[in-house]
């Protein structure tokens, strides 16, 4: 018996050998470790779609939800290393995780083959739509005045506009009520008719909503303003230039994938975000796009190291 | 833990006037005790700052207090007395879920359907092994083209064992 | 009134082309699939075929995905009442009457009921959406997270009253299922309740595991048991379409259930939930003979089903006026739309009136459709329940555990249903009813993140629960409903209390 598995393990690695030159051959498993419909799931089907035609196979999306993401990339990483499943991190699950799980069963600048950034959403900063500020001067002038006054809604521990509030918060030197909801939608809700008074969350989301005046926008952690919201100040001309914050969106492979395979996801992922149709779909969301540099595994290999040193000590201090 | 309450309960009859009430009470006793010692270190927090244990901590506290309200019940009121355990019948139908959820990702929906149904099927007194066997092979297929094929489900119809094999 | 009827005829106009009439048939017929199938969602299935509808325009794609969505609730209730496994929270109700319906040979009549029911649900939500929709989302913004505490408060008194036997029985199953709610990551501080240190388990459990255990596998070993119960079902097929009295005994029931689905489906915290629950309710208490509830009765079935289609519809309220999504499958519309480049909030519906009064037009199209497609397969439903026993639970296993599956994607999702299976089938042995269980378990997550929220936001303070106008009201419901409940019981004497 044992010598028979022997056999047949010996057939597999050779024929996974063999399957390197040909990849892929058969439809490729992309967990998205989010709900299908959030922000990351639509970038992810999006690249997908583009990608499964320059490789000839179908890239079937897996959302595998929880614990703010790690559930999902936790059981992608430990995968069969052989370029059938690769997962979509996430500026939470491959940045913030470390500090904010302290059983994390994986690391994020060890445990992955980078292949490239896909897409990040800008974050933008929103108030109720009668606060009693106009821009973010104002705004911040007014949070530090009223610090017992002033509640902060966000979609739960772990999530994008939980993240990215707590390092703005605590580059202005403030610690506002934190109310705690269960999705962008409730928080959004609360936001709209005046229970709570101001969030930080992706473009996406918001930007109906600024649109039709129902909440305020106080700027945009982007170095340039969006196309979908021209009229939205950048944080460096609101004078908070320290505050630069996008949710990444990039593909990870499972360690020790061969390297031929990821250079060709790598290349695949290239192409779809050249491709004009993508392209034109992910900028309608408000998405930016890797410049030409930002792309493949190496510089996201990088990236990674300088996500996870930056939010750890952030995160950590918020918690205390 | 259940078959303990049912014998227990069934010895002393002459007191307990409603064995399936008293039994309903020791279960939901039980229960809240578990959950008491899982909730026991969670912060309790503060009406004002609640902590994440307050409302776990009150609510088994409550359990509990339905279940002597139970137990106190069956020595004062008629009631039904408590029915008769089966094992088979669980056994085999959650032993089925079981071995389905245990193939279905490394040997796929093809392997994980049959065996799981063919053990579920040893739960009824009619069991018959050609009829199973054919039965849960013909619901294999039909399955695979109805939750694979026409629903398009990421179910591994062939598991990552046998996988490599089957290049397609 | 002008604009209404403008409105509506711009809606049909757009809906009526072959193409979309195509695709909310293809949609409502993929819902009814995936409805009538245990345990798969339209979650699942509407993310599944999201990059399908990439090659289409805007309005078609939402059409056929929001005929799935409200196919699967037509769906749900036949898998409710056939084979008593609720595949979503609004069915609980259905399966509780209906079911035994189908014991006593009624299958067919209780299939037939809750289709008409669900028609005549959604004719109205449609029109209540095309005349009051954009007015009656203020009515929600009056909605914080005190007032929504106050509105679970009285949904858990409901829970009571739906109780059939001991209610001191049924008090426990709520507070069991409320206390298997807060098991999972807390929402404030982000630790880890009561899992066991399984990580799957950090996100709670999910409502079709609990209900599929509970209901549909505890169901099976019972009926195993006594394999006598079976075949009365297989014996008795009886009639196959509703009888004059029992249209009479509907038509209020159908009447009030639409108004309680319809006004409780737009409230964004996804009220419509409760729909079902209070129609049951409410038609328990004003039945001259509430015992005959649990037992079979019609009008329980016809409200409830009805307020579900009615919650259904008017759920997309939220959605297409405020581009808040009141639930899960929602918020994979809004996802969608996105997708498609629309991004929905308080401007759809002037920027893109074709698409949001094509919408409404197509819910009303699809909801006759829907009546079209179910009421010739009621013969066919029934004629399934002549299968021998032997080889139908087998299927529903099989089907339930790729439901399950399917929904995360994780084995451990199918052994948790296992595990509750085993849960169940102790809770019957003692006596005890799934349903308050189930119903404690849904209000129960919400319930306490309102509850933290509102007092976060009042500092602490309780009296906030009183001071807000809407909050007071509500637990003053509240209050007389538990008092109306608890009254009989206690006028009949202490002994009745805690008894059958």
């Amino acid at each position: 018996m044992r010598k028979c598995i022997l056999a047949l393990a010996a057939a597999v690695s050779l024929a996974g050998a063999a399957q390197a030159q040909t990849y892929p051959q058969r439809p490729i498993n992309m967990v998205v470790p989010f709900a299908a419909g959030g922000p990351t799931d639509i970038v992810a089907r999006m690249v997908a779609e583009n990608m499964s035609k320059t490789l000839g196979q179908q890239i079937v999306v897996e959302n595998v939800a929880g614990a703010g993401g790690t559930t999902g990339i936790t059981r992608a990483s430990q995968a069969k290393p052989d370029g059938y499943t690769i997962m979509m991190g996430h500026m939470g699950t491959h940045g913030a995780a470390p500090a904010l799980y302290a059983n994390l069963k994986y690391d994020p600048t060890k445990d992955f083959e980078p292949v490239g950034m896909a897409a990040g959403t800008p974050i933008l900063i929103v108030t109720k739509k009668n606060f009693p500020a106009k821009d973010l001067k104002e705004m911040i002038a007014y949070l530090k005045a009223n610090p017992d006054k002033v509640n902060q809604a966000h979609a739960g521990i772990g999530a994008v506009s939980h993240m990215t509030c707590i390092l703005f918060n605590s580059q202005i030197g403030v610690k506002p009520t934190a109310v705690p909801y269960s999705g962008t939608g409730p928080a959004l809700n609360d936001l709209v008719s005046g229970q709570v008074d101001y969030m930080c969350d992706q473009i996406v989301n918001l930007v109906s909503q600024i649109k039709a005046g129902s909440i305020k926008a106080m700027a945009i952690a982007m170095p340039e303003r969006s196309p979908a919201l021209p009229d939205v100040p950048t944080t460096k001309e609101a004078g908070m230039p320290e505050y630069e914050v996008t949710a990444w969106n990039a593909i990870f492979a499972p360690k020790d994938t061969p390297k031929e395979i990821v250079t060709a996801l790598s290349a695949a992922l290239d192409k779809a975000l050249d491709d004009a149709p993508t392209k034109a779909r992910l900028l309608e969301l408000g998405a930016v796009l890797p410049t030409k540099a930002e792309r493949g595994g190496d510089w996201l290999g990088g990236f990674v190291k300088k996500e996870v040193a930056r939010w750890t000590p952030v995160l950590k201090d918020a918690s205390k | 833990m259940t078959d303990q309450v049912s014998s227990e309960s069934q010895k002393a009859p002459g007191l307990i006037k409603s064995t399936q009430e008293f039994g309903a009470g020791l279960f939901l006793i039980a229960v809240a005790a578990f959950f008491f010692w899982q909730a026991l270190e969670l912060p309790h927090g503060s009406l004002r700052a609640m902590g994440p244990g307050m409302l776990p901590q009150s609510l088994t506290v409550m359990v509990a207090f339905g279940g002597l309200g139970l137990i106190l019940t069956s020595i004062l009121a008629e009631g039904p007395p408590l029915e008769r355990w089966s094992i088979r019948g669980p056994f085999f139908i959650f032993g089925g879920i079981v071995l389905f959820s245990l193939l279905i990702r490394t040997f796929g929906l093809a392997v994980a359907g049959p065996v799981s149904m063919v053990f579920g099927t040893l739960a009824s007194t009619e069991f018959r092994w050609k009829e199973s066997v054919i039965f849960s092979c013909v619901l294999t297929a039909v399955c695979i083209l109805l939750f694979k094929v026409l629903l398009r489900l990421p179910i591994p119809v062939i598991g990552t064992v046998i996988e490599p094999f089957f290049p397609f | 009134m002008e604009a209404f009827f403008g409105n509506l005829a711009l809606g049909f106009g757009v809906a009526l082309t072959l193409n979309n009439i195509f695709l909310c048939f293809v949609g409502c017929m993929v819902g009814t699939l995936i409805g009538v199938l245990p345990g798969v969602g339209p979650i699942a299935t509407i993310a599944m075929l999201l990059p399908i509808t990439f090659g289409f325009d805007p309005t078609g794609a939402l059409i056929m995905l929001a005929g799935i969505y409200y196919g699967a609730q037509y769906g749900g209730s036949t898998t409710a009442i056939l084979v008593n496994i609720p595949g979503e929270a609004t069915s609980v109700v259905t399966v509780l009457d209906g079911h035994q319906m189908a014991k006593q040979g009624r299958a067919g009549v209780a299939l037939g009921m809750a289709a008409m029911g669900s028609f005549f649900a959604g004719t109205v939500a449609t029109i209540f959406i095309a005349a009051l929709g954009q007015p009656l989302t203020k009515l929600a913004q009056l909605f914080g997270p005190a007032e929504y505490f106050s509105l679970m408060i009285m949904g858990l008194v409901f829970a009571v009253v739906l109780a059939r036997g001991s209610i001191l029985k049924a008090i426990c199953m709520i507070l069991l299922g409320l206390l298997l709610a807060t098991v999972g990551t807390d929402l404030e501080t982000g630790q880890e309740r009561m899992t066991l240190g399984i990580q799957d388990l950090s996100d709670g459990v999910d409502f079709a595991v609990l209900a599929m255990g509970i209901f549909g596998f505890a169901e099976i070993v019972r009926n195993l048991e006594n394999p006598e119960t079976r075949d009365v079902v297989r014996s008795a097929i009886g009639r196959l379409w509703p009888s004059k009295e029992d249209f009479r005994a509907s038509y209020f029931p159908i009447l009030r259930g639409t108004l309680i689905g319809a006004i409780l489906g737009i409230l964004p915290g996804n009220g419509a939930v409760l729909g079902p629950f209070a129609s049951y309710t409410v038609e328990k208490k004003l039945a001259k003979d509430p015992k005959r509830f649990g037992r079979g009765a019609i009008e329980g079935v016809a409200g409830p089903e009805s307020a579900n289609n009615a919650g259904a519809q008017t759920a997309f309220i939220p959605l297409l006026t405020l581009g808040i999504p009141p639930n899960a499958v929602m918020a994979l519309m809004v996802g969608a739309m996105t997708i498609h480049g629309i991004i929905p909030g308080p401007q759809v519906m002037t920027k893109n009136p074709e698409l949001f009064w094509g919408m409404v037009a197509s819910m009303w199209i699809g909801n006759l459709m829907l009546v079209i497609i179910n009421l010739p397969l009621i013969g066919l439903w029934v004629k399934l329940l002549q299968v021998p026993y032997r080889m139908m639970f087998p299927a529903i296993m099989i089907f339930c555990c790729i439901g399950i599956y399917s929904i995360n994607n994780s084995t451990s999702d199918v052994l948790f249903t296992a595990f509750f299976g085993v849960v169940g089938y102790t809770l019957l042995k003692f006596g005890f009813e799934p349903a308050p269980m189930l119903l404690g378990f849904v209000l129960g997550k919400l319930m306490e993140e309102k509850l933290r929220q509102a007092l976060i936001l009042s500092r602490g303070s309780f009296s906030t629960f009183i001071e807000r106008p809407v909050s007071a009201g509500l637990l003053a419901v509240a209050a007389i409903m538990l008092l109306i409940a608890l009254l009989p019981s206690i006028q009949k004497g202490r002994d009745e209390v805690f008894t059958e």
